[in-house]
This record gives structure tokens, sequence and C-alpha cells, in this order.
């Protein structure tokens, strides 16, 4: 089943005071099924981040369409999106925004609490969670009181206890050592094995080689992709690396 | 490098911080200025002349000394803000090579702009403004003949003087900031982690307790003595409960909401109460401190004002008739006397009305129910109540009585008539000595005095027999320093524009006291330019303090909604990603800053609903017993202030939504 399916996605940045137009995207198709893991590769300025922002419904594209579940985003009225958003989409950052004002449980509940959930409900999503995510301890404490591995763990909960149907990931491991990073990388795989569909964009090879399916994203456009097939994570590993070096100069075709 | 990079760096630094340094420099300019005019008010000749000065020129003083700690005070406050708030940018200098006596060298330039911009331009406006607020303080005082207002070099120079030590002071203070800082503490700034603020039960129980005794203080005090003894003490109860509620009770309760689940994760309450706890956090002293100075402003408006409105009640409490000639009976010739004011009144065509004479005699007694003693009993002094049972005592003739009120009225020889000022004499007899007096009648009116409120101790008028009578009375409770024989009185009311009156009073003064200078005039005209000169001075610096601590009631305000804005911002961006509404967000911003900015008006407004009895009595003590009349000055401060309070907080509210988004 067709989850999320981007069809000729384009975006244009106009400076303020009009002249310079900066095309971030300039012809974006591809599809993700129910329960896929992927990742979005590209470098800097190759137009990642405004994909991931208009798949989240923070930015509207200037032309194409995005369906998620058969809804398409892009004509969702303004008043609707925050709901629409909370309802169906879970967020990592990179930086985790986590707000300091909330201990990591009420960080947690924040969505809940903004869909009026009452607390019991939201008691009972949050202890199987806490327990999986092996953030139990820490949920009384302060995001400025626990480590950044924590943090990210505490902000993919957040994520999941909306149970959204798609997981947007920005850079999730960008702000973490080693360690931690491929703890995270395992959760997620766990998480999706579990059948969580998750749409990761990053930079580590690490990180894209636990995806099932790796898209390159290149001066706005798709590049190229890499499946999984049976290829072990080391396997996979490889292949990016092999394809980011292509890419970068500027060959043809790798496959 | 260029002898002028450092110069140019720090201008360029103020100017790339103006929306916090423009405030601090208006209000250091502020400052500046109404210091120099109270010090050029206070020193200027022509005020020596007038007379009835000398009250007027202590209150200024007290205006001098209260706006240079103020000024201290609140120039360091604000100086501390902008530094904290510039940490990051000295950072990066230092990251940026610029050593630590470089940065010194940039903010001493900063500091010598400002302090020139400062200073030129306060003394300029002190200059102009100084005389515009002369002429306004003339006009509240009622001084009439125009005097000169020169530029006062002294002034200038006392002025200059402190505030340059003011600023070298802030400037020592920054030097010290940067010298105890490494680069990446500075860069850090103000984004230390934000700890979960502790609240302390016992802090919050001291707050309570020390506000609900300023409270009972205030609410138990019956008399004008024990409210200007007492005022001070439950003043500083307040303030203690003040800063303790709000540093600690805030948070206490805020605390015990998050504590209820079903309260806490609503959505309106979720992100309002646990934002509330960290902005009460950080703001709870800048609050009290608003919450203090606004209630400052109101009780200074709304006495002063009262005061200075209500006036005209008062002289007539304090002189029944205009003009009252009263000389002992063996003494004086009356008949000189009326001949000198019937002369007098004639030179200025003036006319009188209600001229009445009579004997008395008067004296002050003790009273316990119905015994009146001589003796006062010293080891009770103590007791505010006691001041309160000492009573003027005047006697009159039954046959001035009569003459007076064309009535018919008789007495035996140990009866009297008595007429109270304040309460009715709620006894049947009355004792002087050993000799026992029957009241025969409580009478509702006299031709000399009226009814009115008496705080002070009464005055009771009694009408006994004859002059013998009066005479035996006056010999026996008379003190050592009362004249030896009964009185004589002669009083009158006059009509004619106030100039000639006041003309009039001062030429039967100087008349009467060459015929004969024991003679006891008081003359509600001549009294009156005195009591101009003391509530006109009050009301003046009340007005003049109220308008200052005011500005820095704003000043505190913008600078705390700037300081926010900043870290809000990303906080919102965050919850909008997380899902939540525009709208919502917009609503949430709204509800607190709406909390936050008017919580210590609300604590204003409190504070003076239970300090107004207090108030109320301390009028009585200046014999302003109009309660009406304070409660609507009162009101009607409380009102100005609110008014101006919501402006500024729409122009700041509106400042700060820019911010967030």
């Amino acid at each position: 089943m067709r989850l999320l399916e981007v069809k000729n996605l384009k975006k244009i940045y106009t400076t303020r005071f009009g002249g310079n137009q900066v095309q971030a995207l300039s012809n974006v198709s591809f599809s993700v099924e129910q329960g896929e893991y992927v990742a979005i590769m590209g470098e800097s300025g190759s137009g990642k981040t405004t994909l991931l922002n208009i798949l989240a419904s923070l930015d509207k594209p200037t032309s194409g369409e995005v369906f998620l579940d058969g809804k398409n985003i892009v004509t969702i009225k303004d008043s609707e999106i925050s709901a629409f958003r909370r309802d169906n989409l879970g967020f990592v950052f990179q930086d985790f925004n986590l707000l300091d004002t909330f201990s990591i449980q009420d960080n947690i509940f924040l969505p809940l609490v903004l869909a009026q959930k009452n607390y019991q409900e939201m008691n009972s999503r949050l202890g199987p969670l806490a327990k999986r995510l092996n953030i139990e301890e820490i949920l009384k404490k302060f995001p400025y009181e626990v480590s950044g591995g924590q943090k990210q763990r505490a902000a993919v909960a957040r994520a999941l206890i909306t149970q959204p149907k798609l997981v947007l990931a920005d850079e999730p491991t960008g702000a973490l050592d080693s360690k931690a990073a491929m703890n995270l990388l395992k959760i997620f795989s766990a998480i999706n094995e579990l059948g969580q569909t998750i749409l990761m964009v990053t930079h580590s090879v690490a990180a894209a080689s636990h995806a099932n399916r790796v898209l390159f994203i290149k001066d706005g456009e798709i590049y190229n992709q890499i499946y999984r097939g049976s290829m072990s994570n080391d396997d996979m590993y490889q292949k990016i690396s092999y394809t980011l070096s292509v890419l970068a100069s500027g060959g043809e075709d790798c496959e | 490098m260029n002898k002028f990079f450092y110069p140019r760096l720090a201008l360029v630094n103020l100017k790339k911080n103006g929306n916090t340094y423009i405030p601090y420099i208006l209000t250091c300019i502020g400052s500046i200025i109404a210091f120099y005019t109270m010090v050029s008010i206070h020193s200027n000749k022509g005020l020596d002349q007038m007379p009835g000065s000398a009250n007027l020129k202590i209150i200024l003083f007290l205006g001098i000394i209260v706006i240079g700690i103020f000024a201290v005070i609140f120039l360091f406050y604000t100086n501390s803000f902008l530094i904290k708030r510039r940490k990051k940018e000295l950072g990066l200098y230092s990251i940026l090579g610029l050593e630590k006596k470089h940065i010194a060298r940039v903010l001493f330039y900063e500091t010598v702009f400002v302090t020139v911009i400062s200073l030129s331009l306060g003394l300029i406006g002190g200059i102009l403004i100084g005389k515009l607020l002369f002429l306004l303080l003339l006009n509240i005082v009622h001084f009439k003949s125009p005097l000169i207002f020169h530029i006062d070099y002294w002034g200038l120079l006392i002025t200059t003087g402190v505030f340059l030590v003011i600023f070298g002071l802030t400037l020592l203070t920054n030097f010290l900031q940067v010298k105890l800082s490494n680069p990446i503490d500075l860069l850090k700034g103000g984004q230390h982690g934000e700890k979960e603020p502790k609240s302390s039960w016992i802090v919050t129980v001291i707050g309570l307790i020390s506000l609900g005794a300023g409270y009972g203080i205030a609410l138990s005090v019956k008399t004008p003595l024990e409210a200007l003894m007492l005022f001070f003490v439950a003043v500083v109860f307040v303030i203690i409960g003040t800063y303790a509620l709000f540093i600690s009770g805030s948070i206490t309760l805020l605390k015990q909401l998050k504590k209820n689940k079903r309260f806490y994760y609503q959505s309106r309450n979720f992100i309002s109460v646990s934002g509330m706890i960290y902005r009460m956090k950080q703001n709870a002293v800048g609050l009290a401190n608003i919450c203090i100075l606004s209630t400052m402003v109101l009780v200074t408006l709304s006495t002063t004002v009262s005061l200075y409105v209500g006036q005209e009640g008062m002289r007539r409490d304090f002189y029944p008739m205009d003009v009252s000639i009263i000389g002992e009976i063996n003494n004086t010739d009356f008949a000189e006397v009326k001949a000198i004011v019937e002369s007098e009144k004639e030179k200025l065509k003036i006319r009188s009305s209600d001229e009445i004479s009579y004997d008395l005699a008067r004296f002050r007694a003790f009273q316990e129910g119905s015994h009146f003693l001589k003796d006062m009993v010293e080891d009770e002094s103590t007791d505010a109540r006691y001041y309160e049972r000492i009573s003027n005592m005047i006697l009159i003739p039954l046959d001035d009585y009569n003459r007076m009120t064309g009535e018919q009225k008789s007495l035996a020889e140990n009866e009297m008539l008595i007429f109270s000022v304040g309460d009715n004499y709620g006894e049947a007899t009355i004792v002087f000595g050993d000799q026992q007096y029957l009241i025969t009648e409580q009478l509702e009116a006299i031709p000399m005095d009226f009814k009115k409120t008496q705080d002070m101790g009464q005055t009771y008028y009694l009408v006994v027999k004859d002059d013998a009578v009066m005479e035996g009375v006056y010999q026996t409770m008379k003190n050592d320093d009362d004249p030896q024989t009964t009185l004589h009185a002669l009083m009158f009311n006059l009509d004619g524009d106030e100039d000639t009156l006041n003309t009039f009073s001062a030429n039967l003064r100087t008349a009467i006291t060459q015929s004969n200078p024991d003679i006891d005039i008081q003359n509600l005209y001549e009294a009156l330019t005195e009591l101009y000169f003391f509530f006109g001075g009050f009301l003046f610096l009340g007005v003049f303090l109220g308008s200052l601590f005011m500005m820095a009631t704003v000043l505190i305000i913008y600078f705390k909604q700037i300081s926010e804005g900043y870290e809000d911002s990303e906080r919102f961006e965050i919850m909008e990603k997380v899902g939540m509404d525009k709208t919502e967000v917009k609503k949430t911003i709204g509800k607190q800053i709406l909390m936050v900015f008017f919580l210590p008006l609300a604590g204003a407004i409190v504070h003076v609903a239970f300090a107004f009895p207090v108030i109320t009595k301390m009028l009585a003590a200046f014999r302003l017993t109009n309660i009406t009349l304070i409660f609507l000055c009162t009101l009607a401060g409380v009102l100005v202030y609110a008014l101006v309070y919501t402006g500024v907080y729409l122009l700041t509210a509106r400042s700060y939504y820019k911010m967030i988004h």
C-alpha cells in the first residue's frame, strides 16, 4: 500500500525584494510504501531540508502534489494543518527541539495534550513506549539534566506517542556521538520492524545504511536510489559510499 | 589599527543595540532632568522671599534625596540588564581576538558616548522643563508675583558631578563583569540550563504572615496618631510579604496546579502553567519591584491630590470664621480693636458679615468619663490613645450665648449647656476639680463653630450661668502658661476677592499688633497662603515622583518583554512544529503576557485598597476628613495609572509579537 506519494514537486524561493530566485526543488517525484524505512541523502544545499519541510506541511511547494494516505496535504486549509500534522506525522529533529520548561515526560505528552487526550490514555501509551526506548528512569527529569542520546530518544517517544502514519526525521544522529547514534539507529530499525513507516533525511552514511531504501538528491532532483534487497548494513554502507563519491565527482550513472 | 577604531566600534555597538540602548539613554536623560529640576528649584533665590517657603524647601530637599537614590538604583538595574543581554556579543569579540583590555576600552567609549549624550540633552531638557515646572509649582502654591527662573550654574555642576559618579560606577561594574568571565561563559551568556525553580513553603508562609501582618495593621488602625506611627511598620511588612509571595508563593501555587493532573494536562493550562513557572522564576523580583513601585505611585498620587483638592474643606475646619481676634479681658481695649477693624475695612471697601463678640475662657483638660483633670497622667504617654483624651474646653457665659443666638435660655449656678464639636458628650454631669455640674442640654449648634469629625481629641463648648462661674472654673483648671484672666473674642466673616482680602488681612495684623502685641489674631486668608505652600509643595513632589516612578515601571516592563521575546520565540517555534496552531500559540502568548503584566498592577491595587483606611486616618491628621473625596481621588489615581499601564502593555505586546514571528 502506498502511504506517501510525491508528484512533480517544485519549490522556488524568491528573495524578499524580488530579483533573485533560487530553485530549491526542480522536479521531485517518489513514493513510500506502508512500513518502509527510507533515507534521503544529499549534500548541503541539495534541497533535502526543503523537501522535508514540505512533507512536514511546514512549507508549501511552488507546484506539485504530496499525498499522504490518499490525502493531498498541499491543499489542506491553514486552520486544519496543525491538527493534521499532530495526528498523522511524528517529528525527530537534529537538535531535539525539546522544551526546557517541561520535564521529559511532559515533553512527550505535549502533542497528546494539544490533541486533548485525557491523562489516563496518555499515561497508558507512555508506559510501553518508555520501556521500549529505555527512558523510564529519566521521565521526571528535565532536558538539561540528561545526555544527548537520552534527549533524542525522548524526542522519538514524542514523535511516536501520537501513533503517526509517518515519522519524519531530520538528521536525527547529527548531534549525537557515535555510540548514541548507533543506539538510536537500532531503535529506528526496531520500530520500523514493528510496522512504523520512517522517512529520514541525513548526511550520515552510517545512518542511511540502516534504511531499506536510500534516495539521493542532487540540485533539487532525485538522482538515484538504492534498494537494500538482501544486503547487510555493511554492504549497504559500501554501496552508499560509492554512490556518494560518484555523486560528488559529478559522474553520469553508477549502476 | 586606526586610533578611531574603538570609538567607532563603540558607536556602532550603541546603534546596533538601539532597541535597548535608546530606552536606557532616555532613562538617563529623564533622571538627569528630574534631578536638575529639583536642585535648581530648591536653590532658587526667589523662593526664600516667599512666606511659608521653609516647608516647601524641606519638601523639595526630600525630593532631591529620593531622586538621587532612585537614579542610582534604577540606572544600575537597567545597566546590568543591558550588559547581560550583550554577553554573547562581548564573547564573540574576545573569540575574534580582542583582549579584555580592548573590550574594556570599547565599553569605556560606549559609556563616554552615553554620558555625553545623556548629560547634554538632560541638562538642556532640565533648563527648559525646569523652568516650566517652576512656573507650574508657583501656580500650584497660588503664588502670584512673577519670579525669574535663572539657569542655575551651581545646580548644573552638582547634577553633572552626581551623574558622572553614577556612570563611572556602572562602567566599573561592567569592567568587572568582563574581567570575571571567560569567552565561553560570555558566549553562552543567558542560556545556562534552566533549572526547575525550587519553591519553599517556609518563604511562602513567611510572605503570607508578613503580608497579613501589614494588612492587619492597616485595617486595625483607629486613630490618626496610630496611623502616623504604624504606617511605616505596615509598609515594611507589606514589602517583605510582596517579595516573598512573588518569589516563592507564585511558584508554590503553580506547582500545586501542576500536581493536579486533570487540570494540568489540558492544552490551555499545560503550556501556561509550565511557562509561568519559568517566567516567575526569572521575573519574580522584577515583578515585585513593579508592584511596589506602582503602589508607591498610587499612594503618593492619591494622598497628595486628596490633600490639595481637599484643602478648601480643611481650611473651614481650622477656621470656622474668617477672622477671629481674641484678647485678655482686662488688658484689651475692644472699642479700639473694633475701630481699627472698621477703618481697615473702610480703606479697602470690604464688607464683613456674621459678626459676633463674646467673653470666653479656654483651657485644655484630660478627660476621664465625666471628670476633667488638670494634671495629665504622665506614665501613659506612650499610648497613642492618651493624646486623644486631651480635650479643648471653651467656656461662654449664658447672656453672651443668648445675645448671639436670640434665645432665652436660663441656667442655675451648677448647670451647663454643652456643645461638642465631635461626638456627642454622653455624660449627664461634668466635673471640674471637686465641683460637679449638671448638663441640662446638648446643643445642636453654636454660632462660632460647627460639628465636624474630631480625630485628635475633643473640643467642647460649655455655656455657663455667668462670668463669675466661668472665672471660677477657669481659675481651678488653668495651667501655668495660660493667660491670667478670661478672654474676649471678636469674630467675623469677610466678603471680597481673594487678593483684596489678603491685603486686608496683612494690614489688619500690622495695625492691631501695633496697638496691642498680645492680641491673638487668627486669619483664614493668611493661613491659606501657608496651606497652599504646604499642600501645593506636596502635590508638586507627589506628581513629580509619581511620574518618575511611572517612567521606571514602564522601562522595567519594556526591558522585561524584550528579553523574554528572544527566548520565547524559540519555544513557540518548537510548539508549532509539534502541532500547535498559530492561533493557539497567539492565545497562549497573550494569556501569559497578560498575567505577567497585570499581576503587579493587581497586587498594587490590592495594596492600595488595604492601605486606604490608614491613608484616610493619616489625612485626618491634616484635618482632611472627607472620605468620599479621598476615595474619589484614589479611584481617579488608580484609573489614570491603570490606563497608562495598559497603554504601555499594548505597545510592548506589539513588539513582543513581532519578535515571536
